[in-house]
């Protein structure tokens, strides 16, 4: 049954995810000529508003994971932890690496080391990425999880905070799209596209997560007989 | 000196190391003229028990108190002990560079007393090589120099002090050990008390309890007469950024870790291009200037670095707080980015050199808190601590910025 829900969620984000590239490559109409540097890179932008939403849901997960497992040592708060970390990490690189595309083109540069929304936003990669390679990296314990949820706390405070940095500091990343009130109406055609993306990237990454979730149970599951074994020989 | 000062308590304390409860519902109380000897096989939880006296493990439950005040809990507060401890570590917690007396003297500095250590040293066979860095001596020797530091806080003290010793016997020879069993004698008699964790029958001669973590059984120890302080005065505390300005300036620390990336980095500038080549680049000549001193900071803390040795940086946390390099990275800094100056803007602008310098002082100070943040890991040189850096470079670009117009 949960494998089952797993397997759906994970195979209906995948066809909304598929089908949102389609739609925002093939169907969606393109800006004006001289809305853009480069008109035709604006299209990744179907993929990289969506997989931004999908890696703040994700940061969300990690730092709900992250309380849980600090304040009440709930083993579910740590594999919510882990699977956020993950989740964060794919997501984090999927946008990053398209922003960078993006940037190549609009902009002429990957990336702009003085614009804080590309910063903060790769600091919270970065720390997914660091949340992921460090577990591994580390044997399990008290003390492993509790450095690591405590940067998944502090890490969190840097999501509204990249949210709100293109509202106060625009240097080139331009400014908020999903919630942005009257500044951030789109056409009803792309909006339509990228409500898609958002709610497919959305399905994909709760598919995610409950797979990773699962991964780390069966893990702990090993490590536990393999110390019944250790204790019994 | 009243013999029934409370001076350790644990109060139904669960710690884990690992996944593992290694100790559970545990409670001890060490009171002045005490010597507890923490007696079991390998893992049951002794050196745990010691470590978490120190304030250098998380509790899961309950508390412990020194002085009859709380200095750790389960929800994570850690207070400094009212009185400083004596401890002793299984890996003993030296630094290399630094002298037999250079420990020690910190050690008594910790104590804010000072004494002449020559007569203690002679009864462990060590005057003669007090002026000689620990990491010339042999491990037995090491072995002595980490007992001493454990036993001195008591061994200058009028008051009752608290001595923690883990395993203090190993690798100390038999002349040794008999020389231990006669200060842990002593210095009991002398009100102070001792929790130590140990296999040696000698030592264990010398408790009046014996716990094996499940119950405690009182004995007779052996007898001897009280522990006579030699003479001693007060003394001021050397605070954590002189203790790490002494470690960088004796050590180089600094300048080889921090310095030589910064003076690289200008070699490699130099290398891409020729300074005039920059004339109608500003931006790009001030980002060359503030470079190497930017580099030198990002190596980190040199003092943090050099502390990691035999857990040095733990038995600084336990009896003080972190020492810290603080004023030769802003002297490295400014060096590095007078240096930069001369090249490549051909003057000196005072302040480049100041952001040259706070650039290396406070990434240096950021990635040392970086560095002592994952220190509880198991394997904290293993964690990928440093891919969080990156986001210096936006403050550093938004300075470059800033000073461009000082060209």
């Amino acid at each position: 049954m949960g494998e089952r829900i797993r397997i759906s969620f994970l195979g209906l984000g995948f066809v909304g995810i598929m089908s949102t590239l389609y739609l925002g490559l093939m169907w969606a109409p393109s800006v004006a000529i001289d809305a853009f540097e480069s008109p035709a890179a604006q299209k990744i932008f179907y993929w990289h508003v969506p997989s931004a939403w999908a890696a703040f849901i994700a940061f969300a997960v990690l730092f709900v994971g992250s309380a849980l497992w600090f304040f009440k040592r709930s083993p579910t708060g740590w594999r919510l932890h882990v699977a956020g970390a993950e989740a964060g990490l794919a997501t984090g690189l999927m946008t990053v690496w398209s922003g960078t595309i993006w940037g190549s083109a609009e902009w002429g540069t990957p990336w702009d080391w003085s614009d804080v929304r590309l910063n903060t936003f790769g600091l919270l990669t970065l720390l997914a990425l660091f949340l992921v390679l460090g577990r591994r990296s580390q044997p399990d314990g008290v003390e492993t999880r509790d450095t690591f949820s405590t940067f998944g706390l502090f890490g969190f405070v840097l999501v509204p905070f990249t949210y709100i940095a293109t509202r106060f500091w625009v240097i080139r990343h331009p400014g908020p799209v999903v919630a942005a009130g009257r500044d951030g109406s789109l056409q009803s055609d792309m909006a339509l596209v990228l409500l898609i993306g958002a709610i497919s990237f959305t399905v994909f990454i709760i598919g995610h997560i409950l797979t990773s979730m699962h991964i780390t149970k069966l893990e702990q599951r090993v490590e536990m007989l393999q110390s019944e074994i250790d204790r019994s020989v | 000196m009243n013999m029934s000062d409370v001076l350790l308590t644990f109060e139904s304390v669960e710690i884990r190391r690992g996944m593992s409860i290694v100790v559970s519902d545990f409670s001890l109380t060490v009171s002045s003229g005490e010597v507890v000897a923490l007696h079991g096989e390998n893992g049951c939880g002794k050196s745990t028990i010691i470590e978490a006296a120190a304030r250098l493990l998380s509790i899961e439950k309950g508390q412990i108190s020194q002085h009859g005040k709380m200095v750790i809990d389960s929800d994570g507060r850690r207070v400094m002990p009212t009185a400083p401890f004596g401890l002793t570590l299984q890996q003993n917690g030296l630094v290399g560079s630094d002298t037999i007396s250079e420990h020690l003297k910190n050690m008594m500095s910790i104590c804010k007393m000072k004494t002449n250590l020559a007569p203690i040293l002679s009864q462990y066979s060590l005057d003669h090589r007090s002026n000689d860095l620990i990491a010339h001596l042999s491990g037995g020797q090491q072995r002595k120099v980490s007992v001493i530091a454990g036993l001195l806080p008591a061994m200058i003290s009028k008051s009752p002090r608290l001595i923690l010793l883990d395993e203090p016997d190993a690798g100390l020879d038999d002349n040794s050990i008999q020389t231990l069993c006669q200060h842990i004698t002593s210095l009991r008699l002398a009100g102070h008390a001792f929790l130590i964790a140990t296999h040696d029958e000698r030592i264990l001669k010398c408790a009046t309890r014996i716990n094996d973590l499940k119950q405690d059984i009182e004995q007779n120890p052996t007898d001897g007469e009280a522990w006579k302080i030699p003479e001693v005065e007060v003394a001021t505390a050397n605070n954590f950024i002189k203790v790490g300005f002494g470690y960088n300036f004796k050590t180089k620390a600094g300048f080889a870790n921090n310095g030589i990336a910064g003076l690289l980095t200008l070699g490699i500038l130099l290398s891409l291009v020729e300074p005039f080549e920059l004339n109608n680049l500003p931006g790009l000549k001030m980002g060359f200037v503030l470079l190497p001193a930017f580099v030198a900071g990002l190596c980190g803390d040199p003092v943090v670095n050099l502390l990691r040795e035999n857990r040095a940086l733990d038995w600084w946390q336990a009896n003080t707080s972190t020492p810290r390099a603080v004023i030769l990275p802003m002297v490295g800094g400014a060096i590095l980015t007078t240096i930069s100056s001369y090249i490549f803007l051909e003057n000196l602008q005072i302040i480049v050199v100041i952001a040259g310098s706070l650039s290396t002082l406070l990434c240096s100070l950021i990635i040392g808190f970086l560095q002592l943040s994952t220190n509880k890991l198991s394997r904290p040189q293993a964690v990928f601590i440093r891919l969080l850096t990156p986001i210096l470079i936006l403050p550093w670009s938004i300075i470059v910025n800033e000073l461009t117009a000082y060209i």
